[in-house]
């Protein structure tokens, strides 16, 4: 049949008398085993295995460990609490609670955002998932607790902080700078409209705000009937 | 976006058809065209067609492949709530033909066992009567196989709620009644009963044998599984189509690109998708990469548990270079989850197509260096030589695919019977041995990392060195992320697709490739939902152990070591 190779011919069905002598047979795999011994000595530098505490294996830029929340430039929260990474996550290991900012204009913010480290499986679907740029995998994959309380990672834990290094670098994220793929302009630099608290804050300043009646919508932006009249 | 059936398939139906059209099955049954030629017949006459379907000549459906539940319970229109599909092939028509009864007792549901026509049938039902409560009148051993003694209920019927909890304790651990006699015999040795595992270390995961030895030899054995059973359909059938991906890379472990590969497939033809050259191509490369892992791994581990451990650190030294390779693609090495249904998760890196040369040079070097120490040593010559012997007869019987069915001598390989995305332009040889013993297991393993090499050689040589890696209907993969920030049409198919999942078209669909171990197939019911209504995957190793407490019975316990090395189980993808 073509295609097929019949491999029990490859391997004598009996062994030789050198062969089943077994001395023979010892030397040539002591042979092999010293080829690979004198190999590991004379390239130190480059052994298979490495001494791990003190060594670490070098992982890619897109490695999936721990999660990290990514900040604005005023060091608030990208998230704005959509739940779609929620959503995403097979592990259901994502805890979201929506609050309203007292005084920016973002719609929603998180007031809690937990992550519970023994479900999370780390695949990636909530990076995949945002919307808003604003979670991020870093290399860090040193994560041990002494309970499972501690396992659940809150907002402290999870947000990059400002002028302080990610721990072993980030990992898995929507792009990354130099492999072709192109880095989105930034996705909250977006214009934001100023909403209740930041619209009052703006008129104490002296800013002038045209007034809108408040009709339906987000921004309570006129609607098309009030267009119309 | 409908399910196009093939047109060789009617005529396939057709031939069925005509044959099932006489005496004594006439009128018995009913042949329709759907992805696949699906007969319909019910309970009562299903072990007259089994044998029919198996020996008639024109027919020939001699491998078992699989056998799924169905509970229709939220499928409005359907005949009867439960349904048994089972899914044969004939090696030497090299045709799947799928047998659906419906089982018109809803209380009660029942079909006869047709473990005497396929043996490879006894764990398959076992598992519809453990998980949907199906009786099987005839049924030789009909116990609970994934969950334990304990469990109450059915869990994959609809009407069981996920997250319940059944305590088990040792008292309620169920003894094979044989394994409690004494066996004394006059004139000889008295028996006894010796347990292997759940943790052993030769079992390499969780598995138990109870065995009845008559000295050293094993007169009697029975195989305990389901210490790993996390009930990844129904779980599956509790996410969306996309959220399946990370589970199934937790059924074979070892090879988890392979898995993810299979179940997008299925899905990808329910949808109607197809995917960019580019994005087969890495799909093409890490399946056959995660192959040579796995029959590294095996080999390895097997040769460790008959005492040389050497080869273990040289064959493990590809399989950690070949993780870093997929490290760098995805960003993890075992639990992968890089490919999406429509492509991939992301495209690989620039430097992808030369660090796969640089793996295709490294990785003779450690095979040949095994096969310097192994091949023709006397050791492992005594030990893999005539042990665990399986005739190409019974490997059908039992439903073995992958190397355990082509190192008894059958030439099936799902890449060659049914090619899938580019392994009919390339030029590769399927290994086979005719002995059929750990040792033919062996060389075929060794054998077929070499073809994988030269496959994946290949497939770099028409690797285009730009373009998608994913399909750009941006209803099933997500679209780019510049768009989705500030895009308000992209931004909405992202939300409804992360937040409702893929709309998949109603239909059914069974899908195989060849993984690691053997035909893996995925067996999926869509209602309309952005998830599985059900999904069953046909774990190639799973007949495997069924087969094992038959074949190690007549050898000793260091055999049934050695044979459950090269049956390669992993408890992840047996116990599901």
């Amino acid at each position: 049949m073509s295609g097929v190779i019949d491999v029990s011919r490859r391997a004598p069905e009996r062994l030789t008398l050198l062969q089943r002598l077994y001395i023979p047979e010892i030397l040539r795999g002591m042979a092999v085993t010293v080829r690979h011994l004198l190999r590991n000595v004379t390239h130190l530098r480059n052994l298979p295995t490495i001494l791990y505490p003190e060594q670490k294996r070098d992982y890619s830029k897109r490695f999936r460990g721990k999660h990290i929340l990514k900040t604005r430039q005023d060091g608030t929260l990208k998230c704005v609490a959509c739940y779609m990474c929620e959503q995403a996550c097979p592990a259901e290991c994502i805890t979201i609670v929506a609050g309203e900012h007292p005084t920016i204009a973002y719609e929603k913010y998180p007031v809690v955002f937990d992550i519970d480290m023994l479900r999370c499986v780390f695949c990636g679907f909530c990076v995949d998932a945002c919307p808003k740029d604003a979670i991020w995998m870093t290399r860090n994959y040193e994560l041990a607790f002494f309970n499972r309380r501690e396992a659940v990672f809150g907002i402290d834990k999870l947000i990059e902080k400002p002028g302080e290094s990610v721990k072993d670098g980030y990992g898995y994220r929507p792009y990354y700078p130099g492999d072709g793929t192109h880095p989105p302009r930034d996705a909250s630099a977006a214009l934001v409209v100023p909403g209740d608290g930041e619209r009052q804050l703006l008129r104490t300043q002296g800013e002038l705000l045209p007034d809108r009646s408040p009709g339906a919508g987000p921004l309570n932006a006129p609607s098309q009937a009030e267009k119309a009249v | 976006m409908s399910v196009a059936a093939p047109p060789a398939l009617s005529t396939a139906a057709e031939r069925i058809r005509a044959r099932l059209a006489q005496p004594p099955l006439k009128g018995k049954s009913a042949v329709v065209d759907a992805d696949l030629p699906t007969i319909e017949a019910d309970p009562a006459s299903w072990p007259d067609l089994a044998r029919r379907l198996r020996d008639d000549p024109e027919l020939a459906y001699d491998l078992f492949l699989d056998l799924a539940g169905v509970d229709n319970l939220e499928r409005p229109n359907s005949k009867s709530r439960f349904e048994a599909v089972c899914h044969l092939h004939s090696l030497s028509r090299n045709e799947h033909v799928r047998v659906r009864i419906r089982l018109p007792d809803a209380s009660a549901p029942s079909l006869p066992s047709v473990c005497d026509v396929y043996p490879a049938a006894n764990w398959f039902e076992r598992e519809a009567y453990d998980l949907f409560g199906f009786d099987f009148p005839g049924h030789p051993n009909l116990h609970r196989l994934l969950c334990h003694d304990a469990f109450v209920g059915h869990a994959l019927r609809k009407d069981y709620a996920a997250g319940q909890r059944w305590f088990y304790t040792e008292n309620e651990m169920r003894t094979p009644e044989w394994a409690r006699e004494t066996g004394e015999r006059a004139g000889h040795f008295e028996t006894q009963t010796l347990s292997i595992g759940p943790a052993h270390p030769a079992t390499h995961g969780i598995i138990h044998l109870m065995a009845r030895l008559d000295g050293e030899r094993i007169v009697r054995a029975e195989t305990m599984i389901g210490y790993l059973h996390r009930c990844f359909e129904k779980m599956a059938e509790k996410h969306h189509w996309n959220q399946v991906i990370p589970y199934t890379d937790r059924l074979n472990y070892v090879s988890a690109m392979v898995n993810g590969v299979g179940y997008v497939r299925t899905v990808e033809k329910m949808l109607g998708v197809e995917v960019p050259e580019r994005g087969q191509l890495v799909r093409t490369i890490l399946s056959e990469f995660t192959r040579i892992m796995d029959h590294c791994v095996c080999i390895g581990a097997n040769l460790v548990d008959i005492g040389a451990l050497t080869n273990f650190v040289y064959l493990y030294q590809n399989r950690e270079n070949i993780y870093s390779l997929i490290e760098a693609c995805c960003g993890a090495r075992l639990t992968v989850s890089y490919v999406r249904v429509g492509g991939l998760a992301i495209d690989v890196p620039p430097d992808f197509v030369a660090r796969c040369q640089g793996l295709l040079d490294s990785i003779p070097k450690f095979l040949d260096d095994v096969e310097k120490l192994v091949t023709n040593n006397r050791i492992v010559r005594n030990r893999l030589q005539g042990t665990g012997i399986v005739t190409k007869e019974q490997a059908i019987a039992w439903g073995m695919t992958g190397p355990m069915l082509r190192a008894s001598g059958v030439p099936y390989d799902v890449r060659r019977s049914r090619p899938y995305d580019f392994y009919d332009r390339f030029d590769w040889e399927i290994p086979v041995a005719s002995d059929g013993d750990n040792f033919a297991r062996y060389l075929v393993r060794m054998e077929e990392m070499r073809q994988s090499l030269k496959i994946i050689r290949q497939a770099l040589d028409i690797f285009p060195s730009e373009g998608r890696v994913s399909s750009d209907d941006w209803r099933v993969v997500l679209p780019p992320k510049d768009a989705v920030y500030h895009d308000m049409e992209s931004l909405i198919y992202h939300f409804k697709l992360v937040m409702e999942g893929i709309r998949v078209p109603s239909g059914e669909r069974y899908e195989w490739i060849e993984g690691a171990n053997g035909e893996l197939g995925f067996y999926a019911i869509s209602d309309g939902r952005g998830g599985p209504y059900r999904l069953k995957v046909r774990p190639p190793c799973f007949p495997n152990m069924a087969a094992f407490e038959k074949i190690v019975v007549g050898g000793t316990v260091a055999d049934a070591i050695a044979t459950l090395g090269t049956l390669n189980v992993i408890a992840g993808e047996l116990d599901r």
